[in-house]
């Protein structure tokens, strides 16, 4: 071993090293901070990683060993070394990066502090020792890669320059950008604004931006009719639920082997409740449900049972249409298709900008992008707050230039012959 | 234009690429196989300009109108291939799973208006999973082969095969990564952020480590064949970790891969 040239023995006890120097770090000195790489420290270690790459690639054109670093079998070794370490996390859960693994919150999992794994990062893998000497080890001999290639390029290295100068852009962004990533939680009520949200831990944190909710809504999908077995509440028939979507009325409906006539459906409605018996008004109000006026017949035909059902709100209790002592007609809740909030952002600088923000559909204002994220779940389409996640990350576009290139890098893939033997 | 004309312009196209696909298998069939693919193209192509006229917007909006887009899209890509590289195989391939698509949408329509979370209605949402199917298939495809030989070592083929694999992985890889990144920035509209660790996409980073681990060593090493066919069944192993394995794992916790 260690005689020139180097191969896979070599390579792997590299890596070998490089992962028991990580476990001892760990023990040492607990998990990688990577908060602590937030402005300006996050810019000035990338700074001091890219100047060592150009020092190394310059210095390998001299020393052997170094352009060993820029060779297939480094390349194969060190991916192979990081592919065991997110094998490991594959398997392992993994607990939130900001909790310490071995302090109180351990308590909590009540696994950690023994747990070996536990102890060598390897439940917070992306900020584990281990991970992150691997990963730079990595990172690095892909830089040597690219600039070996790079500093004579000719136009068929297209592809591969695309690929690894890609994937190598986006990865330094992502590891060097991750101290400066923000992602706060923000309830906002309706009509009073807010600038104030919480970090991961719960602290409050000031913006220098407020939103202020004008209004909220869902939009929701037709209501479904299904069957209950009375006992269990299971839904019928077992394994595979069936169910009939109600979109206008007089309908006929046939919901496994029941014929559901739809007499009136309404699908705003207030309900009306006395001792023994519940009607249903067509209603636009705050709390109002989908009600459907259903006559169900058995396979033969035969008249069987009518009456109301409805998947009821806050202000109305769910109203289940009993066919038999063993089957009830339900009415689920109603799935969401949208929710969306209106929102008007004001900034420090006086801007003030009017938004509509949606699953999927996020706002962008000065350099934070503002997401849907939850709503009052018991008042459904009446809640009256809304809840977003704010999330600042000025590294992104670096990451989606390295992303554009490997998509870019993925069609000459998809087009290149492999080599003839 | 409308819907209940989509039989009769997809039994038509579906003609002509089966044409295609028959003459790529000839030794003197290339020119036909071009003129009859391309006929097919542009019979599909009439019916997605019919239907953008018509709708007075791109039809890309539902999921029966996505699919009409992937319908055309692998047979072309089919050929584009085939023009380049001249493997037989490999329009039959392509306008076998154009044709899985086009009879979904002859025989399953209803999926159009079937609920969807708010998460999943996006315009990433098929590409993610429909290029992740398409890699799926071409990464079994060569795992196979590789099985195939690990069984019986044909001493003759097996640089054949080897670089039919390769060719295969090449393919396979190029998807997996799509796939991958268009996850990737659809991760960043609806959650937030490009990555997570969610526990698909670290079983996702590890199967695409595993061909990237491949490639290199075939590389380097283009003689070693059998290290480089364990290699393919190890990646297909991670790969169906990926698919449906994880959901069985500890780690799943609270995946937000798993739907209902
Ligand atoms: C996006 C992922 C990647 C893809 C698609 C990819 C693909 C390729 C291909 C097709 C080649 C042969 C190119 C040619 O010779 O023209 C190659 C070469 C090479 N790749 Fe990668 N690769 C990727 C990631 C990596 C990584 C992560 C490393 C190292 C850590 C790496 C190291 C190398 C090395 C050392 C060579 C040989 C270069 C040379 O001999 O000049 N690659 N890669």
């Amino acid at each position: 071993m260690w005689k020139h040239p180097w191969g896979y023995a070599e390579g792997l006890t590299i890596c070998g090293g490089l992962l028991l120097t990580g476990i001892m770090l760990q023990f040492a000195v607990g998990k990688v901070e990577l908060g602590r790489l937030s402005y300006p420290f996050g810019l000035i270690a990338g700074a001091l990683f890219l100047i060592l790459l150009i020092v190394l690639h310059v210095a390998s054109r001299r020393a052997g060993l170094l352009r060993w670093l820029s060779g297939q079998v480094a390349a194969i070794t060190a991916v192979s070394a990081l592919l065991l370490l997110v094998i490991i996390m594959g398997l392992t859960r993994q607990l939130p990066a900001y909790e310490d693994v071995l302090s109180e919150a351990s308590a909590r999992h009540n696994l950690s502090m023994e747990n070996p794994a536990g102890r060598m990062g390897f439940m917070q893998m992306t900020s584990a020792w281990p991970f992150a000497l691997l990963f730079l080890y990595m990172l690095l001999i892909l830089g040597l890669v690219t600039l070996r290639r790079l500093s004579r390029f000719r136009l068929k290295d297209l592809g591969f320059a695309l690929n690894h100068l890609g994937l190598f852009t986006a990865l330094f962004a992502a590891a060097f950008g991750s101290g400066d990533l923000r992602r706060l939680r923000m309830t906002a009520p309706l009509n009073s604004p807010e600038w104030r949200a919480v970090d991961e831990r719960n602290e409050i944190v000031e913006l220098p931006l407020a939103v202020e909710l004008k209004s909220f809504g869902i939009d929701e999908y037709p209501p479904k009719l299904m069957l209950m077995d009375n006992s269990s509440g299971a839904i019928l028939p077992p394994g595979r639920p069936a169910g009939v979507e109600v979109e206008a009325s007089p309908a006929v409906l046939e919901l496994a082997g029941w014929q559901v006539e739809v007499v009136k459906y309404f699908p705003a409605a207030a309900a009306l409740i006395n001792s023994d018996t519940t009607l249903f008004a067509e209603m636009e109000m705050e709390g109002s449900a989908a009600a459907v006026y259903a006559r169900v017949r058995d396979a033969n035909g035969a008249a069987l049972r009518e009456g109301w059902v409805s998947c009821g709100s806050f202000m109305f209790p769910p109203i289940p249409l009993p066919l038999s002592d063993k089957v009830s007609l339900i009415m689920p809740d109603r799935e969401p298709r949208r929710f969306s909030s209106e929102v008007t952002v004001y900034t420090k600088g006086g801007d003030r900008r009017r938004a509509l923000i949606e699953v999927n559909r996020p706002m962008a204002i000065d350099g934070w992008q503002i997401y849907q994220l939850s709503y009052d779940q018991a008042r459904g389409r009446w809640s009256r707050y809304s809840v977003f996640e704010l999330v600042r990350d000025p590294w992104l576009p670096i990451v989606y230039a390295g992303i554009g290139m490997m998509l870019a890098g993925a069609v000459f893939l998809f087009l290149s012959k492999p080599r003839k033997e | 234009m409308q819907w209940t004309y989509f039989i009769y312009f997809a039994v038509a196209a579906a003609i002509c690429w089966a044409a295609g696909a028959l003459f790529a298998w000839r030794e003197d069939g290339y020119r036909w196989a071009i003129a009859a693919s391309c006929t097919g193209l542009l019979i599909f192509a009439a019916f997605i300009a019919g239907m953008w006229l018509s709708l007075e917007r791109p039809p890309l909006r539902t999921m029966g109108e996505t699919r009409l887009w992937y319908s055309f899209f692998l047979p072309a890509a089919g050929l584009v291939t085939y023009m380049r590289r001249r493997y037989k195989w490999i329009l039959s391939f392509a306008v076998l799973l154009s044709l899985v698509f086009v009879c979904i949408n002859l025989f399953k329509p209803e999926i159009h208006n079937k609920a969807l979370m708010p998460a999943l209605q996006s315009p990433w949402f098929a590409p993610h999973v429909i290029v992740y199917m398409i890699a799926y298939a071409v990464l079994g495809a060569a795992t196979l082969a590789a099985v195939y030989l690990l069984a019986r070592p044909a001493q003759g083929k097996q640089s054949q095969v080897m670089e039919l694999c390769d060719s295969l992985v090449y393919v396979g890889l190029a998807f997996v990564t799509i796939g991958m990144l268009f996850g990737a920035i659809w991760a960043k509209a609806a959650w937030g952020h490009y990555w997570s660790w969610d526990p698909k996409e670290t079983w996702a980073a590890a199967t695409w480590m595993a061909y990237i681990i491949y490639i290199h060593f075939r590389l380097h090493h283009p003689s070693r064949h059998k290290a480089a066919m364990w290699l393919l069944v190890f990646g297909f192993l991670l790969l169906q970790i990926c698919w449906f394995g994880v959901n069985y794992l500890p780690s799943a916790g609270n995946s937000v891969h798993v739907y209902g």
